[in-house]
């Protein structure tokens, strides 16, 4: 073998061992666009939810987020603040698998308090050769503001890393975070049609997103090729009802402010 | 108990005038003395004597009640607290400890140095104790409670002994008073007697006793706290305080032991160090590695995280004077070179982070899942700590999952089981069609939720190998509410042929 070829060969093992960096693509078109060729990996981003029913959504949208990075091999460290874990439940290593994410590469860390869990996510981004950090929190804790979560983003920038906060029951938030995606649960089938247990489909906002325009879209998972696809929309009697009219939007390029937040499901007794 | 009562200083005041101190218990039914100090034995008063002979002797007699269990917590303290001395520490009864000093004593100068520094500072703490120091324990145990002098010498217990009550042979009343019934009143009357009749007659227990103090016989002993596979110390002239002293003499110890390890081909797995503090306490820290680990930065940087996790829950006093490292489990160590060639998965860097996280925050909150083949959802997973997931192969969970629970071709689209489980299936109210039909509407969580598609049921029946006769099968629905939330539901029971009234639970939350 010349010693040319050799170098050649050398420096492509670097290339391909080197730190990885630049963009994941999610695989919806018109999302990649808006957010110039994917998700920035080395960065921190933002999943919530309005409703602790919908915690489940916004994780399989964030396991997809995280499928597309393509670290196949990294382990996913996921840091799950004490408050969330009363009425969210656990990930289910069947349900992950489905979704074709390896559960073996979980590792859970369940720390005290909200202090202990930003300490240990900070010390997980600053580790190399993870795939991602998680941090589920609960609502809008004043501990996690702009300074800890820009910490968070500094800290994913030098190494590369990808780091997400993932809010459940929570309004929307200023802080340093790349993008910020809001989901809900969204009809899978019009009423009375045929149905059959559907891929993960999400309704899915990009509320935020630093380098470009926001949008709102219905989304897909694509469990063989991990890919996010753009699903047809549905047309909901019942979301039409509800809204008599289409929602109507402050300014034409960002989605309306977020809905009041909770939802009152039992009035007190009237004595 | 003096303590609680005087204060601290309760041992630099003289108190003549005090009245003497006895513990009392209830013994057969009555109330007596279980042991008093040396003030109420000059008065009269006698252990096993009842309460009220002893109060006709000395009406202002002092009387607290025995606590067993504080005892034993107090003895096991101070077995801990001669951990400074030897590692091999051993309970004796419920008053006694045996400290097999082999080995150790050079460290203090020698065996009279040791016994006088040993006597003084548990003096210095408020206890009187007497020492012994014997080739056996059984002869030790035998010069402490019986005997004038401190230390026998090697060999030589059969002269020592001679002398000494039969009780200091360890043996029980009732023999010592059988046998002083036939003339027999000191251990060396035994010495010189035949042996076979003395066993015929008082059974294989005496002559075992006699040969342990003797050294005919080997007895073990059974330390309280592991042996360490190392043990590294330092003792300071001037107690330290500081967090930082601690952790760079933890450093110094790690780099001490680093040739033994390298020599032994070991990595540290688990290790703990122990702090001992001028006024006895004794703290223990541990730390695990979630692989062996030798460098002392990497050791020290453990130990960093875990006091860093006491915060102030490590009260160092006065200081501590000896502090200890000790291996507690090793593995071997991997002799890794890394290669120019080989990918780089900083495989290494997340050990070291798994390893911080879980000093700080505690081995079990670092966690992963561990399988097991079965059905029942709630079963089939558990959340295993990542530092002993290792060494637990033997368990029924296991590191991989069984085959039968991942996706079959059939469902390579749709989803068959939810992504969140609850804890706990949680109660809700439904209306269903009888027999099996899914739920029409259901309130979980105080809110209403309508059905607008459903898929279902997939049955999953009990464990009855488990759950015995008479559990319930579960029949699970795949439920989509009007907004599009996917729920997984289950009925409990069969209708009709299990049970009359089946409960519906919610279980799961689809993405």
């Amino acid at each position: 073998m010349s010693s040319q070829r050799r170098i050649a060969d050398l420096s492509g093992i670097v290339r391909a061992h080197a730190p990885v960096s630049g963009r994941a693509p999610l695989g919806a078109e018109v999302v990649d666009r808006l957010l110039g060729g994917g998700l920035v990996r080395g960065a921190l981003h933002e999943v919530r939810c309005d409703h602790a029913r919908e915690i489940a959504a916004a994780s399989g949208f964030l396991i997809g987020l995280i499928e597309r990075l393509h670290a196949s091999s990294g382990r996913v460290v996921w840091v799950v603040d004490p408050a969330t874990s009363f009425d969210a439940g656990t990930l289910f290593p069947q349900g992950l698998a489905q979704i074709g994410f390896d559960p073996a590469r979980l590792v859970h860390v369940l720390p005290h308090d909200l202090a202990t869990a930003l300490w240990a996510a900070d010390e997980a981004v600053k580790c190399r050769g993870l795939a991602a950090v998680v941090l589920q929190i609960r609502g809008n804790p004043a501990r996690l503001d702009l300074t800890a979560t820009r910490r968070l983003m500094l800290r994913a920038q030098e190494n590369g890393g990808f780091a997400c906060v993932l809010r459940q029951s929570a309004e929307a938030q200023a802080s340093a975070a790349v993008t910020r995606w809001h989901v809900r649960a969204e009809s899978s089938a019009p009423p009375g049609a045929l149905w059959t247990p559907p891929a993960p489909r999400w309704r899915v906002t990009l509320e935020k997103n630093r380098e470009g325009r926001t949008g709102e879209w219905s989304l897909a998972w694509n469990s063989e090729c991990k890919v996010f696809e753009h699903a047809p929309e549905i047309r909901s009697e019942t979301r039409s009802a509800e809204n008599s009219g289409p929602r109507l939007y402050p300014s034409a390029e960002r989605p309306g402010g977020a809905a009041q937040m909770g939802q009152v499901v039992a009035f007190e007794a009237a004595s | 108990m003096a303590r609680r009562k005087w204060g601290k200083s309760w041992r630099l005041k003289p108190r003549p005038e005090a009245p003497p101190i006895a513990v009392v218990d209830t013994v057969k039914n009555t109330v007596r003395i279980v042991a008093c100090d040396s003030h109420a034995t000059s008065h009269g008063i006698k252990i096993d004597q009842t309460l009220s002979d002893a109060r006709a002797l000395v009406p202002d007699l002092e009387c607290t009640q025995n606590r067993p269990e504080e005892m034993k917590a107090l003895l096991a303290s101070i077995c801990e607290w001669c951990g400074r001395y030897t590692p091999l520490v051993a309970l004796c009864g419920t008053d006694g400890l045996f400290l097999d000093i082999s080995g150790c004593t050079h460290l203090f100068g020698g065996e009279a140095p040791l016994i006088a520094d040993l006597e003084h500072r548990l003096k210095a703490q408020g206890f009187s104790a007497r020492a012994a120091i014997a080739d056996t324990p059984g002869a030790a145990w035998a010069m402490a409670r019986y005997g004038r002098f401190a230390i026998i010498a090697p060999g030589r217990q059969r002269e020592a002994l001679r002398d000494l009550p039969l009780a200091a042979l360890r043996l029980n009343e009732g023999l010592v008073s059988d046998l002083a019934q036939l003339g027999f009143k000191t251990v060396g009357c035994l010495i010189d007697v035949p042996r076979a009749p003395l066993a015929r007659r008082f059974g294989q227990d005496l002559l075992r006793l006699f040969d342990r103090a003797m050294g005919d016989d080997d007895e073990v002993l059974s330390p309280l706290m592991p042996v360490a596979e190392l043990t590294s110390e330092k003792r300071f002239s001037e107690p330290i305080v500081h967090e930082d002293d601690i952790l760079g003499t933890i450093d110094r110890l790690a780099t001490s032991m680093l040739p033994l390890l390298q020599r032994r081909g070991l990595g540290v797995r688990r290790c703990e160090i122990k702090l001992f503090r001028v006024d006895g306490q004794v703290f223990r820290l541990a730390v695990n590695a979630s692989a062996p680990v030798r460098a002392p930065k990497r050791i020290s940087a453990l130990f960093r995280e875990r006091l860093a996790a006491l915060h102030d829950d490590l009260d160092a006093g006065f200081g501590f004077d000896v502090l200890r490292l000790d291996i507690l489990h090793a593995e071997a160590f991997d002799e890794a070179q890394a290669s120019f060639d080989a990918p780089r998965n900083h495989e290494d860097e997340q050990r070291v982070l798994i390893d911080r996280l879980g000093a700080r925050l505690g081995t079990d909150r670092i966690r992963q899942f561990g399988f097991a083949d079965t059905h029942i959802p709630e079963r089939s997973f558990d959340l295993l700590p990542v530092l002993q997931a290792s060494s637990r192969t033997g368990s029924s969970l296991r590191g991989t999952m069984p085959a039968s629970v991942l996706m079959s071709e059939e469902t390579a689209h749709g989803l068959t089981r939810p992504l969140l489980l609850l804890r706990q299936p949680e109660p809700v109210e439904a209306i269903a069609p009888v027999p099996d039909g899914p739920p029409i509407r259901f309130r979980w969580r105080k809110a209403l939720y309508e059905t607008r598609h459903s898929e279902g049921p997939e049955r999953i029946a009990c464990e009855w190998w488990r759950d015995g006769r008479g559990a319930y099968s579960r029949d699970y629905f795949q439920v989509e509410d009007m907004a599009g939330h996917r729920f997984w539901l289950f009925r409990h029971g069969l209708y009709e042929r299990e049970t009359d009234a089946p409960r519906w639970y919610m279980h799961g939350l689809f993405p």
